[in-house]
């Protein structure tokens, strides 16, 4: 890649003149000789390979592409100029392809460096790095040009002057039908209704359009089609990937955020905050964007590559969030410097720094304070109404019941209790046993509700006899955390027994304990059978205050009548349906948004190598650009706040423009910028510099309005062009970049499958929550994916609904170019393929809805075979057939009924391209 | 009614290869061939030291393109052993193992790899015997293999970059250990497209087992054109979808097509000069074409009883064996049609430790009695038969497997862990130096100490192998010339023939 020029020059801003200290070397006798001869030749004043100079001691500090100082003063053997003229590995020693220093050279420049590394007349002197690039540079806020008085439309003046210097011009307006069907397909997904198409062709108001326009941003449908956009920039899946691939269940709310965002028009701004840091201001769905890319479940034992991984980990989030949010490929200075764009080894680390304290792994969604206040009061009712049905049970004789998976109350004696031990014997299995939360209630006053004073966060500890070793999902801590089930737990190491304790703050009154092993209850091995309950109070006694076999079916506290037996069973019956509804209350549901915890300092590291640590570096941004000022130890969170503000400074001259050419981009296929997520030299330069700057400065000015920007689009002529060719422009600009035409362009596959359905008339609209799957359930630990060959209303809702299962492309429409969810994919490829050809034409998916559609016609249309053919036209391409189609059509439904023909135009080019 | 033939001629005038170079430059073509290749930034021309990306006819995307240099190879069958084969016990014959068998590693003590502590060193499982002209010493595991002894090519010192399985396999298959990039068979299809135009270019063939751990990524196209990636199909498991739909006939079949022919002739002709639309109704042509030879080359009816034979397809003992025999039978029969890459899989994903692939931990022993007889004979023959019929002289045969194993057993089990320090991939065919053996192992194959090499210089050569320049076959993706091996490759010359 030589060929590319190089951007990120050195410039020297502070000259001054400090003191030489008096040494056993000289330089200009001992040391500049050597750089002389052997190194200005390729790292001298004239030229410098991978960026590094040795003639000036600040580039000699600053070092080279490799982000680490050539020299670290007093440090010799610790500088990579000693390491590298030392190497015995031919590709690293320097001189490269000479002879190697003598010894003696070699010592000298250990004695130098030992000394301070004293260069005459410049130690003081600092560099700063400068750039030419034009994404780097403030925003230019130009004024549309003044090119024609009927273009009110800036984007049309920015557009037309352009196309002028080339002597071409905009193509003429597409008519009604045209309009109507481009605008619902690029910003619904869906085509129109032969409804809505006849409204808007009738409407005789002047501003029809522009009407159409906002009924089209107001649709919920809009959300939903946009939001597929940025998951593919996330690259959003409801799987954690690699060889497990196992499912990823609470992901969904992060893309339920994302659309209701979008439909919000929820600024950009505040989109760009809630995703880095959503968690400071009670948004925790929001950071599922830190945590929506592959995770690899399965982890080493040897530390090593267990380092690896994590590093890897957050290679990934640091590279997403680089290219997502900035348009620049951050991640290429994990091992060196950028090779193209102004970003430093360093700027890596910095940004690493930010993200260093996120993990992997879901949280508990907060509510809202009232909805908590609600629910802690309704869970208070509930479980005095328990505590009272298990009261009456007692005066029964009855005790709690079998023992069962999900939940288990052992009642005892109010005791004050300073610790409460758990002991298990046996486990249902054999394994070793597993409790996902162990709670130990107060006894309430006569007039509070009960409380689980076993949580850590109520200032209770946990410790147990063992842990299972190598699993994050099961940790000592989650005995006490809050969170239920079995990604939540705890596993002994031991076959069939253990014990887990709690410590409490202060000596309580306390009367329950409440264990399960999953109250999730997807779980049903490793459930202790045989156990006690001890409980030491102040004085240090252990007594035992329950154990499983009070429990034993059938078992009473004292011998009960038949009547007794009998009210027990119903009051058994009634707490089971009570206990359903506090769980349901105590239930905090849980998003894949990542967790943080505060970590350990970050390093740069030596060509990326985790095992060669550098200095350390605090969170930071890209420090040609700014800087958090932020201690290496800030506060997890605090990193994340301060970066997010800084991306969404107006000042930060790449946010906006890279937004803006995302929305641009899906208008018309192309954005002004071509590479999306590459704003940097590598990237290509945009097509309308001036146009991408209005509309960055635009979208800034009308805070943030992702919609304002539609708006503006959508009503420009622009937009509204006819696709049709012109030999003329197409010897000029081929490709239409300089928009000379609308450019036509196959729907991409989740609008296919939607518009498939919708014209069938059996979308389900039903919005948010879990997805449905495009694939047969599979238990296996390694996860296999097979797709479903038969398709019911149970997989008719929109494809942003489906379960995304990473790497894997999903039945039928995966050929059409879906994104595996493996890498950031901002501008997918589109190819054309047998495969698609195959899938589209023969699956059981199409042949479905063919049918559906064909009934629909049936039910709709009344029973003329002309009408039906007139309606299935007017409903998959919004329009009337020609004579000619006429008469294919009717030949196709007199030889193989209206099925064949919905089978065939849901396969025509016209259903599936954007006009 | 019109038939498929009858596009208008403008459509037709797309479809031509030699219209559709004349337009690259300026005209129609270029449309979708700047989409096709995600940028509208020059092409390099060949004459440069600069990336080379394919000049690709939106199409016939498939269409045979030049290679950068003389090819020693036309066509490339990848063997994958899924699940990491243990090399101590087949190829890597290792005499101090043998004699340091129930002794710790020296200098390793308490070494600690995937699954945690490792035991003893042990002795190969299966006992080791020089074979063919140039006496390699290869195990009674794989004695049909065993038979090409001379025809093979050992690479003692491959390493890999992780030791778990997905990311594993996903380094082998792609070059990378993450998820999403493209795999080999889509980077050689992009750069060469492929003989055969009634087959895809690029067939994955999976175990009778199931899908391989890292299941598609082994396959996908990544971020390149979805038109890249693998088409996955044995010779149980037909391609999904290729068959005519249940109820209807091939006449209204037939029908149906024509009239959707029809109605998208009429559709060009309103919208003139998109190649794409084009592009769209050729992929239903190329679907027929496909409905028709795909049957045939699945069909192994016609192989005779001595070539059935030969691979154990008629071992009706050993259901498993007999289904990877026709697995194998398959890959030959695609390869003689023109197939470009052809990739064959032996183990699945696991379904249980070391159950469905070579992943042996705990049971070696009691495991690879299993694995072994279904990799070994139709392997073995499949070699066999591509060199009886003179196709290995233009055909490169690569095996592989992820990673290899330890030479000790772990701590308390009877099974090797994993080992990606060293471990041994082998080519044969086209441009193959054999019999050679490449780099070693240290005394007991527990890290590659000769000639230490790696998946990436693996990759390079095997490109190289295929006509094409590691450095340079490139695609623009997210601020990257991406290549297979990244920034990294070197061709190791001196297994090239």
């Amino acid at each position: 890649m030589k060929w590319m020029c190089r951007l990120a020059v050195l410039v020297l801003v502070v000259l001054t003149t400090g003191e030489s200290r008096a040494t056993e070397v000289d330089y200009a006798r001992d040391i500049k000789p050597i750089f002389t001869e052997h190194c200005y030749k390729c790292h001298g004043p004239d030229k410098q390979t991978h960026s590094l100079r040795l003639d000036q001691r600040a580039f000699v500090l600053a070092g080279g592409d490799s982000g680490d100082p050539a020299v670290l003063p007093g440090k010799p053997n610790a500088s990579h100029l000693i390491q590298l003229v030392t190497s015995t590995d031919p590709k690293q020693r320097m001189p490269r392809k000479a002879a190697p220093l003598s010894d003696r050279q070699i010592e000298l420049l250990k004695q130098w460096i030992a000394s301070g590394a004293p260069m005459p007349g410049d130690d003081t002197m600092q560099y700063k790095r400068t750039t030419d690039e034009w994404s780097f540079s403030a925003l230019t806020h130009p004024k549309p040009p003044r090119v024609d008085a009927e273009l009110n439309n800036p984007i049309d003046a920015f557009v037309v002057a352009k196309l002028n210097d080339k002597s071409l011009s905009l193509s003429p307006q597409a008519d009604r039908r045209v309009l109507i069907r481009r605008l619902y397909l690029v910003m619904l997904g869906l085509p129109p209704t032969p409804e809505q198409v006849d409204a808007f062709v009738a409407d005789p108001s002047p501003n029809a359009y522009e009407k159409l326009v906002d009924q089209t941003l107001a649709s919920p449908r809009y959300g939903e089609r946009w939001a597929q956009h940025w998951l593919d920039v996330v690259r959003y899946a409801d799987t954690h990937g690699f060889e497990m691939n196992q499912p990823r269940n609470d992901a969904f709310a992060y893309r339920d955020w994302v659309i209701k965002a979008l439909n919000e028009d929820m600024p950009y701004d505040r989109f760009v905050f809630d995703q880095l840091a959503g968690d400071s201001v009670g948004v925790d769905a929001a950071t599922g964007f830190l945590v929506a890319g592959p995770w690899d479940q399965v982890k080493g034992a040897d530390p090593k590559l267990r380092i690896q991984q994590r590093a890897n980990e957050l290679h990934d989030i640091v590279s997403v969030t680089g290219e997502s949010l900035l348009g620049l490929t951050v991640g290429c200075a994990r091992c060196h410097n950028h090779k193209f764009d102004p970003i430093l080894q360093k700027d890596y680390y910095s940004i690493k720094a930010v993200f260093e304290g996120v993990q992997h792994g879901s949280r508990p969604i907060q509510l809202p304070e009232a909805e908590r206040e609600r629910r802690q009061r309704l869970s208070k009712q509930v479980d005095q109404q328990i505590a009272s049905v298990e009261r009456e049970i007692d005066m029964n004789g009855g005790n709690d019941g079998e023992i069962n998976a999900r939940r288990n109350v052992d009642r005892f004696e109010p005791i004050v209790a300073d610790t409460v031990r758990f002991t298990i014997f046996v486990t249902n299995n054999g394994a070793q046993p597993c409790l996902d939360e162990l709670e130990v209630f107060s006894c309430p006053p006569a007039d509070g509700a009960p409380k689980n004073v076993a949580l850590a966060g109520a200032g209770a500890k946990a410790t147990a006899s063992s842990l299972l070793p190598g699993y994050k999902i099961h940790q000592v801590e989650h005995l006490n955390d809050g969170l239920l089930g079995n990604e939540h737990s705890w596993i002994a190491n031991e076959a069939g027994a253990g014990w887990a304790q709690i410590e409490l703050p202060n000596p309580v009154l306390i009367d329950r304990v409440v264990w399960g092993r999953d109250r999730e209850g997807r779980y049903e091995d490793r459930i202790p059978t045989s156990y006690a309950i001890e409980v030491a109070g102040p004085d240090g006694q252990w007594r035992t205050v329950a154990s499983s076999p009070d429990r034993k079916p059938g078992r009473f506290m004292v011998d009960v009548t038949p009547e007794q037996a009998e009210r027990i069973k119903q009051l058994r019956d009634r707490k089971k349906q009570l206990q359903q509804r506090l769980d349901k209350l105590n239930q905090r549901a849980t998003v894949y948004a990542g967790r943080f915890e505060q970590p350990k300092p970050t390093h740069r590291l030596y060509r990326g190598d985790p095992m060669a640590e550098r200095e350390i570096v605090a969170p930071d941004v890209i420090s040609l650009l700014g800087s958090l000022n932020l201690p290496p130890d800030a506060p997890e969170q605090q990193r994340r706040i301060d970066f997010a503000k800084w991306v969404i400074d107006p000042a930060n001259p790449l946010t906006a423009r890279v937004m803006v050419n995302r929305i641009w981009q899906h208008h018309f296929g192309a954005g002004l910028v071509n590479t999306p997520s590459d704003f940097g030299r590598n990237g290509s330069p945009p097509s309308h510099p001036r146009l991408l700057d209005w509309l960055a400065g635009e979208f800034i000015r009308s805070g943030w309005s992702i919609k304002h920007m539609h708006r503006l689009i959508l009503t420009s002529r622009t937009f509204q062009q006819l696709t049709k060719p012109d030999d003329k422009a197409l010897a000029v600009d081929r490709g239409a970049r300089l928009l000379w035409r609308y450019p036509s362009r196959r729907l991409e596959a989740e609008a296919i499958r939607d518009s498939m359905l919708s014209v069938a008339g059996v979308l389900d609209l039903s919005a948010g929550g879990p997805g449905f799957s495009l694939f047969k359930p599979n238990e296996n630990y390694v996860r296999v994916y097979e797709p479903k060959t038969q398709w019911g209303p149970g997989e008719f809702r929109r494809m942003v609904y489906a379960k995304k299962v990473r790497m894997e492309g999903g039945p039928v429409f995966g050929a059409f170019d879906c994104p595996d969810a493996g890498q950031s994919q901002p501008k997918r490829p589109r190819s054309t393929t047998a495969i698609q050809a195959l899938n589209l034409f023969n699956s059981t998916f199409t042949m479905t809805v063919a049918q559906r559609l064909a009934d629909r016609i049936v039910a709709e249309a009344g029973n003329s075979t002309e009408a039906r053919i007139d309606y299935a036209f007017r409903l998959v391409d919004t329009r009337q057939p020609t004579a000619e189609e006429r008469r294919i059509a009717r030949q196709l439904v007199a030889d193989q009924g209206l099925p064949a023909l919905a089978r065939v135009l849901l396969n025509t080019n016209e259903f599936l391209f954007i006009p | 009614m019109s038939s498929p033939e009858s596009i208008s001629p403008a459509g037709r005038n797309l479809l031509d290869r030699r219209q559709f170079l004349a337009h690259t430059g300026t005209g129609l073509g270029g449309i979708a061939l700047s989409w096709l290749l995600n940028t509208d930034r020059l092409l390099a021309s060949p004459a440069s030291r600069g990336p080379i990306r394919p000049l690709i006819n939106p199409a016939s995307p498939h269409a045979p393109r030049r290679a950068h240099m003389t090819p020693a190879a036309k066509r490339i069958v990848v063997i994958f052993c899924s699940g990491a084969i243990s090399h101590v016990d087949t190829w890597d014959f290792k005499p101090d193992l043998v004699r340091m068998h129930g002794k710790p590693i020296p200098g390793s003590n308490k070494l600690v790899t995937f699954q945690g502590e490792q035991g003893a060193l042990t002795a190969p499982l299966y006992p080791f015997k020089p074979r063919g002209q140039s006496g390699k010493m290869m195990s009674d595991l794989i004695p049909h293999i065993a038979q090409h002894a001379d025809d093979l090519c050992f690479i003692h010192s491959m390493t890999s970059k992780t030791n778990t399985h997905g990311p594993g396999e996903n380094f082998m298959s792609t070059g990378d250990i993450l998820e999403g990039f493209p795999s080999m068979g889509a980077w050689v299809t992009y750069a060469l497209g492929s003989e055969a135009d009634d087959l895809p270019s690029f067939v994955a063939i999976p175990d009778p087992r199931g899908v391989p751990q890292s299941s598609i990524n082994n396959w996908g196209a990544g971020f390149l054109p979805a038109v890249f990636q693998g088409t996955p199909f044995n010779a149980s498991r037909p391609i999904r979808n290729l068959s005519i739909p249940k109820g209807v006939s091939a006449a209204d079949d037939l029908a149906a097509r024509r009239a959707l022919a029809a109605f998208n002739a009429q559709h060009l002709q309103r919208h003139p000069g998109d190649s794409e639309l084009a592009a769209r109704i050729a992929s239903y042509e190329l679907a027929a074409k496909m409905q028709m030879s795909v049957p045939e080359v699945t069909d192994l009816s016609s192989e005779p009883a001595h070539i059935r034979r030969m691979y154990g397809a008629d071992d009706s003992s050993n259901a498993t064996k007999q289904g990877f025999a026709r697995n194998c039978m398959l890959a030959r029969r695609l390869l003689e049609r023109g197939v470009r890459f052809v990739q064959l899989f032996n183990g699945a994903y696991a379904m249980g430790e070391g159950v469905g692939n070579w992943d042996g931990h705990k049971h070696l022993a009691k495991q690879y009695a299993i694995h072994g007889p279904i990799l070994d004979q139709p392997v073995g023959a499949l070699i066999g038969d591509l060199k009886q019929r003179g196709m290995l002289e233009d055909t490169l045969v690569v095996l592989c497997s992820e990673f290899g194993r330890m030479p000790t057993f772990q701590k308390g089990a009877s099974g090797r862990d994993h080992n990606p320090e060293g471990f041994t991939c082998m080519l044969a065919g086209a441009g193959v130096k054999a019999p050679f053996t490449f780099g070693a192992t240290d005394p007991f194959g527990y890290k590659a100490v000769e000639n230490v090499t790696s998946v990436y210089e693996f990759h390079a050569t095997i490109l190289r192998l295929l006509g094409l320049d590691f450095n340079r076959l490139s695609y623009y993706h997210n601020g990257f010339e991406r290549k297979l091996t990244n920034v990294h490759g070197r061709v190791i010359e001196d297994v090239l023939s």
